[in-house]
């Protein structure tokens, strides 16, 4: 059955599960390689700053849905083709190897849309917090669509 | 490079990934947990009629944004925003170049921050990514 317009609405307000994300130095070392940047050394105990993608890393590795359960809300599989539309992190401070940090966050925005070439779609709303502690650390704002063929 | 000379319209050195590897795809999707097989599995892509070129992971083009404006403004730390929107794929083999270009320049509780247009594209080809970012100047 086909995902209805008024069922956007439903989805918005609702919070993922959360969780934790540690900024391991293995895990540092191997994103660094893996994005092209210097990876940081693995003999150096001191306070080091994680690279910034580690902001939408700890996010979505910490949301506490798969991607599936997430598309699953909007009646969507990974079949259907949905795709990243934009993306924003915000660093209120640099991250740090070996913190870990809490995520929470939820669905904030949802609306339909008809584009001349693709047809009806939907662009859904998402955001995530990291907190080290009390303290607000960073933000991921991210949008995804999912074509509607079926609309 | 010193950032004490920027000025609104200042181009950012341009960052280049020469070739983009099928072999770092093959890493991220682990670090991801992302099953997607388009990936790092080209009998997926072939059976999908999309070629028999992996398809880069969108965060790892948006990393390749971040390198360029942070290796520009002095370091990893520098980054207070980045905002990004996708615009088409990358394959496995494609020659990136980022380009930026300060569009502000404010100070905001004692540090001097620079706003930048940023744009990852194929060379000889369309953008990618495109967006802002803001960095804190050294």
């Amino acid at each position: 059955m086909a995902f209805a317009e008024a069922d956007l609405q439903t989805v918005v307000g609702r919070r993922f599960p959360g969780g934790e994300y540690t900024v391991s130095p293995w895990r540092a070392w191997l994103l660094a390689d893996t994005v092209l940047a210097e990876p940081p050394s693995l003999l150096d105990d001191g306070e080091r700053t994680a690279h910034p993608l580690f902001a939408w890393m700890a996010a979505t590795g910490a949301m506490g849905t798969t991607w599936d359960e997430l598309f699953a809300w909007f009646g969507a599989t990974a079949a259907d083709g949905p795709v990243f539309g934009e993306h924003e992190t915000t660093l209120h401070r640099p991250l740090r190897i070996g913190a870990t940090y809490r995520v929470s966050g939820g669905i904030e925005s949802a609306e339909r849309k008809v584009g001349r070439r693709t047809g009806v779609f939907d662009v859904v709303g998402y955001a995530m917090d990291l907190h080290d502690g009390g303290t607000h650390v960073a933000r991921c704002w991210n949008s995804i669509v999912f074509p509607r063929r079926d609309a | 490079m010193s950032t004490s000379t920027v000025e609104v319209g200042t181009q950012l050195p341009a960052y280049d990934v020469p070739s983009v590897s099928a072999e770092k795809m093959k890493t991220m999707a682990a670090l991801l947990s992302d099953p997607t097989p388009i990936h790092w599995d080209v009998a997926t892509l072939q059976a999908l009629g999309m070629g028999d070129r992996p398809v880069n992971q969108g965060p790892l083009n948006m990393g390749y944004v971040m390198n360029a404006v942070t290796a520009w403004a002095g370091g990893p730390e520098s980054l207070r925003r980045l905002r990004v929107r996708f615009l088409g794929t990358v394959l496995a083999g494609q020659h990136l170049r980022v380009r930026g270009t300060v569009s502000g320049l404010r100070e905001e509780d004692g540090a001097r921050l620079a706003d930048c247009d940023v744009v990852l594209e194929v060379v000889d080809g369309d953008a990618v990514v495109s967006g802002t970012a803001t960095v804190v100047l050294a």
